[in-house]
């Protein structure tokens, strides 16, 4: 219906009303396309900032001078005849004498006089409206690249209809292309299943109990891709305090963690090397200590003796302190090569072969003991190892299980290897003395070491051996009941 | 100073033949000790202390090295607390050792058992000063 269908509008009411929207900063215009006659209304000189007479009041200057020529083509489309079914309204872009170009709102009309075709339209300024609406354009888009750029995505979850609701970004993690609607479990069911107990009950707390939670969880997306993600809500709630609404970022930080577990593990592999080493300097200190400090002792001795027969017994320790000492550099001379070997590289070596170096070296301990040692090494008859090393272990291992027989039998030493995958193991069986784990389990590869009272005991066999193993990545472990035996499952690579 | 001088027994317990041989040896020259028992390691000393033949020649002091096989110092600490108020006599017990690590050190002298921690090689003005303190119990007080 329109306004003047039902009601007249006297003259004098006319002019009011033209009154009134010439206050009211509403430009209204009037063109003959014929005669090429223009109008325009006080109220379109004032929201253009002029006055009547100032400017030329023609069609080609408003064209050429007033619009914006990037808005010319906009206006244009508006005066097209009805028949093209073209907008009414456009916005553009006015240059106005105060305040430069100010964005309008254009609404042109059309009509078939007997004098010709006659446009009118009307102008309103729009300059305030258009630009919040340009800003806030601005920073939604700035906040999408955010989220974009961050791989960030908002998510929530309705409490009542447990709808859920994905900004593209969390898609685009989830590598669901065509968006589709997911339910809470659907959801759910991308995070890998060791996560997904955690998950449900983090969401569950937030929605009963308004528990906010942060975690980070792996998460398997559409396109199989294993990552960690970021998962983190807070709870919305309402007047009464009820969570009304779960809201929360889903965030990809897939590199970050894997960079941070590498980081860890390699912080764990320092430690255990840094712990090794302060053990290491401890022991040596604590050593050399001990043998200089009884030479010391000794020598003192020696001076405040009178009687030639103690004289020579202080000097006979004295020799065998001397004898420590040397054999105590040794043995920091071969943790160094430890290193040393290493850079030598590995070779493919066959256990067969290197265990025989290894029997015929101690071929007198073997038969003095009347040791029955079985080997197998069928399932993992080679390895690619440092051969100094195999070497050195292999006999570590067998003379250490020779010397710690049990006294009451016939020594008998299994040794076999297996495959696992792509590890090699060496397992050492033997039925001797056995060791306390409880009681030793902690110091057993702790240099000078030793736990029976032998006196070839030297403690530094498992020391070396373990250096050895784990310097190539292996590890050891031991299982051991005193007096029925011990079993070493040494993990070569 | 009190007119009565005590016979006092050192044990000695340690896996170290040579600080052994010189510990009897210094003491000797010294006289230090009248009489010197010596343990290869924890469990012998605690064997020997249990052992009712032994309970009218049991030793006033022990020195307890740190680093033995068998059983260490640590383990003789902790035997030694739970047959101490079962002894006939009150036993003085000191920790020796090499180590100078802070660890072991505040280890021993947080143990209220142990008298103090000596390292090696033994001060001898300071076993002196153990030795004349057992002599003559009456004189306690001015050393402590």
């Amino acid at each position: 219906m329109s306004f003047t269908d039902g009601h007249t509008f006297s003259g004098e009411s006319l002019s009011h009303i033209a009154h009134l929207i010439d206050n009211k900063d509403i430009g209204i215009w009037e063109y003959n396309t014929d005669t090429k006659q223009v109008k325009w209304s006080a109220g379109f000189y004032a929201v253009l900032g002029y006055t009547r007479g100032e400017i030329e009041c023609s069609y080609s200057y408003f064209f050429d001078h007033l619009l914006y020529y990037q808005d010319k083509q906009t206006f244009v489309k508006t005066t097209y005849s009805p028949r093209h079914g073209g907008p009414r309204t456009a916005h553009i872009r006015l240059l106005t004498n105060n305040n430069g170009y100010q964005w309008f709102e254009s609404t042109t009309h059309r009509r078939d006089t007997s004098e010709g075709v006659v446009m009118y339209g009307i102008l309103i300024n729009i300059n305030a409206i258009k630009i919040a609406q340009v800003k806030t354009a601005e920073s939604e888009l700035q906040a999408l690249e955010i989220g974009r750029i961050a791989k960030i995505g908002i998510w929530e979850v309705d409490s009542r209809s447990m709808e859920l609701k994905f900004s593209p970004e969390v898609y685009d993690i989830f590598e669901l292309n065509n968006h589709i609607k997911l339910s809470v479990p659907e959801a759910i069911e991308f995070f890998m299943p060791a996560y997904r107990p955690m998950i449900e009950e983090a969401v569950n707390q937030a929605l009963t109990l308004c528990k906010p939670y942060d975690i980070e969880v792996e998460f398997r997306t559409a396109k199989n891709n294993i990552i960690w993600v970021k998962c983190k809500a807070v709870p919305v709630l309402d007047e009464y305090g009820r969570c009304e609404t779960v809201r929360g970022t889903f965030q990809d930080i897939d590199n970050v963690k894997r960079r941070g577990l590498s980081l860890q593990s390699s912080i764990n592999l320092l430690d255990d090397q840094n712990k090794r080493l302060q053990n290491f300097a401890y022991i040596v200190s604590h050593n050399l200590r001990s043998h200089a400090g009884n030479l010391k002792f000794m020598v003192e001795l020696f001076e405040e003796s009178q009687l030639a027969e103690d004289r020579t017994e202080i000097f006979q320790h004295i020799k065998t302190i001397s004898g420590s000492l040397s054999a105590t550099m040794g043995h920091l001379d071969e943790i160094v090569k430890i290193q040393a070997e290493i850079s030598k590289g590995t070779k493919l070596v066959e256990f067969e072969k290197i265990f025989a170096n290894v029997e015929s070296a101690l071929q007198t301990n073997i038969s003095a003991t009347e040791a029955e040692i079985n080997t197998n090494f069928s399932q993992a008859p080679v390895i690619n190892y440092v051969p100094a090393y195999l070497e050195s272990i292999l006999q570590n291992f067998l003379t250490n299980a020779i010397k710690y027989r049990h006294p009451d039998r016939q020594p008998i030493i299994n040794i076999t290897t297996y495959k696992d995958g792509n590890n090699i193991y060496l397992i050492f069986e033997d039925n001797g003395l056995g060791i306390d784990l409880q009681r030793h389990g902690e110091q057993l590869f702790g240099m000078y070491k030793t736990f029976h009272q032998n006196s070839d005991s030297k403690g530094i066999g498992l020391f070396m051996t373990r250096n050895q193993v784990e310097a190539l990545g292996g590890n050891i472990a031991v299982e051991s009941t005193v007096n029925v035996g011990t079993k070493f499952t040494i993990k070569l690579v | 100073m009190s007119s009565e001088t005590k016979f006092v027994t050192a044990g000695i317990v340690d896996d170290d033949k040579i600080f052994t041989y010189g510990f009897r040896k210094l003491t000797g020259i010294k006289g230090l000790f009248n009489e010197i028992l010596d343990f290869s390691n924890g469990q012998e000393a605690i064997n020997y202390l249990t052992d009712p033949i032994n309970s009218q020649h049991l030793p006033d002091v022990l020195f307890v090295d740190i680093n033995m096989p068998i059983m260490d110092g640590w383990e003789f600490n902790d035997a030694f607390g739970e047959i101490k108020s079962q002894l006939p006599k009150p036993i003085k017990l000191y920790n020796i050792s090499s180590s100078i690590d802070l660890e072991d050190i505040n280890r021993a002298k947080k143990n209220p058992l142990v008298a103090d921690y000596l390292l090696k090689p033994l001060d001898e003005s300071y076993l002196t000063e153990i030795f004349h303190n057992l002599q003559h119990p009456g004189d306690q007080l001015k050393y402590n």
